[in-house]
């Protein structure tokens, strides 16, 4: 890739090219410090062993009779997503952590946009989910559990969007939580929450009452019921996995992360700022 | 000469705070000039930074660097601004030279490519260069955690003039170097100045450093207590409060100056 770089008197990149330019360095040193830290690295791929295969292989065989549709397929689906949400946004809190060494400091000073700076982190920490769901793929071959190429495509290429939903929903709570401590412990339990509430491997289809409302509520069941969506596509099972429609879904979650992120980072930013 | 700095009636007071951290400050620097912020522990000196390098918002006042405004035009600000915090910020996870290719990348300097041999000619060859001048070659490829404090600090002053910033604001840049670390890094900064038109912004605890600065102005207690050259600062106390056989050092001078407005507020 070749780009006419733009650059200014003082010989520096301008405009749209130094904010990529940021963007690019930030995700970068996310996938660095990925490959620094094995102990992540290996919790990034036990997990799927203990996610998909204990939790998800024991309602398999214990649980899953008379759903109308192969559950296997409907969890495995369900864990990938999962595990783009949980990793990415327990990876935001870097944004967090690194203002013990004041290293978020040095990142604020810069001169490009807070965009860049969050979206750089989202997608940084976006990098070690990879490594989960390779893991959970390779789980749920040895479970038996099979999907085909054109359907992990359809995963694949839904992922980023997943990541940035994920990030710009951590980016709110980092935002709207004022303790720091707080904002941490948010950012590590309502994933968890949002693993059950939204269908990642229990089917929400029958929830109601306040389950339902939590449900509802949560941003992943709409990323979880648009990935299914496309990869139930043409199939029977669709009417029994699908639970809205796909282009509202779509342009649903386009239209709340765009708002999370921009009143997350906004939220962020200022907090910096006064203080 | 043109101010690249101006500060109007710059007050700062924290959340749940009782009383002003800065108080009403006004003064301005001008360009290329070599300018010291001096005052005790806990007089506003890294407040009055922190507002300056737009990471923190004023309370009221207005402040203006090459004539943008820090709150309206924070990014443009930035990118004019280089500094050295008083607390380390350098990623104790990455690399020396790592840390020095994020913050050129950052701020556009070169795009960015994952290892050091893959980066531009010109940013190697600054990169060793500066290494080397301030004596830390050897280290820039150990992990920050396993450099010295020292040798950390020389890093971020590397790291703090990569992009040649117009203004380059050092908030105790020296403390925790050895003598021979600091003549080197005083021969840096100089070396720049010269070179760039880089104007310093310095506070520092070691008045000597400050010895020949252009201008210095004297905070305490959020207020400014002189603004003069320092030439001008110890000759109102050639005779104050006692006669004196031949001019006193800065250091001397600053501290009598303050003891004496501390008395008069008293
Ligand atoms: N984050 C904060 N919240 C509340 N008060 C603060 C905060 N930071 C500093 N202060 C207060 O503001 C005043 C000025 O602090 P500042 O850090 O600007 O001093 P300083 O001149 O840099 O001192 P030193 O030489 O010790 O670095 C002090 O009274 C301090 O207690
Ligand atoms: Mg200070």
């Amino acid at each position: 890739m070749d780009i006419a770089v733009k650059r200014n008197m003082t010989g520096r990149m301008t405009g749209f090219v130094r904010e990529l330019n940021a963007v690019l360095t930030i995700v970068a040193r996310g996938i660095t410090l990925t490959f620094k830290s094995p102990a992540s690295l290996i919790m990034s791929l036990v997990m799927p062993v203990v996610m998909m295969y204990m939790i998800g292989g024991n309602l398999q065989q214990n649980m899953a009779g008379g759903l109308g549709f192969d559950f296997g397929q409907y969890m495995l689906v369900g864990m990938l997503v999962n595990m783009l949400f949980t990793m990415t946004s327990q990876g935001l809190s870097s944004l967090v952590e690194d203002r013990e060494t004041d290293f978020t400091q040095e990142m604020l000073i810069a001169p490009v946009s807070r965009y860049s700076i969050v979206i750089g982190t989202i997608l940084g920490s976006a990098f070690l989910a990879i490594f989960s769901c390779v893991g959970t793929l390779i789980v749920s071959l040895f479970m038996g559990i099979r999907m085909d190429a054109g359907q992990l495509l359809a995963v694949l290429g839904l992922s980023p969007l997943m990541c940035l939903a994920a990030g710009a929903f951590g980016m709110l709570l980092l935002g709207a939580v004022k303790n720091r401590k707080a904002a941490n412990m948010a950012i590590m339990i309502i994933p968890m929450a949002q693993m059950f509430l939204s269908g990642a491997i229990i089917p929400i289809t029958n929830s109601s009452g306040v389950l339902l409302v939590l449900s509802r509520l949560m941003p992943m069941t709409y990323c979880l019921d648009l990935v299914r969506a496309v990869v139930y596509a043409g199939t029977p099972e669709y009417g029994a996995v699908v639970l809205f429609n796909p282009a509202v879904t779509l342009a649903a979650i386009i239209g709340l992360t765009a708002v999370f992120l921009a009143v997350g980072t906004f939220l962020v930013a200022r907090s910096e700022k006064n203080r | 000469m043109n101010a690249i700095l101006e500060v109007r009636e710059l007050v700062k007071r924290y959340n749940k705070a009782r009383s002003n951290a800065v108080d009403g400050v006004s003064f301005s620097v001008s360009e290329g000039e070599f300018f010291a912020f001096l005052g005790p522990n806990g007089a506003g000196k890294t407040t009055t930074i922190s507002i300056l390098t737009t990471t923190l918002a004023p309370t009221s006042g207005e402040v203006k660097i090459a004539g943008c405004d820090v709150i309206r035009q924070a990014k443009e600000v930035r990118d004019k601004v280089g500094i050295i915090f008083q607390q380390p910020s350098l990623d104790p996870q990455l690399s020396a030279e790592e840390n020095i290719r994020f913050h050129a990348c950052l701020y556009g300097v070169y795009g960015y490519r994952p290892t050091f041999r893959m980066m531009p000619k010109a940013y190697r060859e600054r990169v060793m260069e500066l290494a080397e001048l301030v004596g830390i070659a050897d280290a820039m490829f150990k992990p920050i955690k396993k450099l010295s404090g020292g040798m950390q600090r020389k890093l971020e002053i590397i790291r703090s003039l990569i992009h040649t910033p117009k203004i380059l604001f050092l908030d105790e840049p020296t403390t925790g170097l050895d003598a021979v670390s600091r003549r080197g890094l005083w021969e840096y900064i100089n070396q720049s100045r010269r070179e760039n038109g880089t104007t310093v912004f310095l506070t520092t605890h070691y008045i000597d450093e400050a010895e020949s600065v252009d201008k210095v102005c004297i905070i305490n207690h959020g207020k400014l207590a002189a603004c003069c050259s320092p030439g001008e600062l110890k000759r109102t106390l050639e005779y104050d409060p006692a006669p004196k056989v031949c001019l006193p050092t800065l250091e001397q001078a600053y501290i009598e100056y303050l003891s004496k407005t501390e008395r008069g507020a008293a």
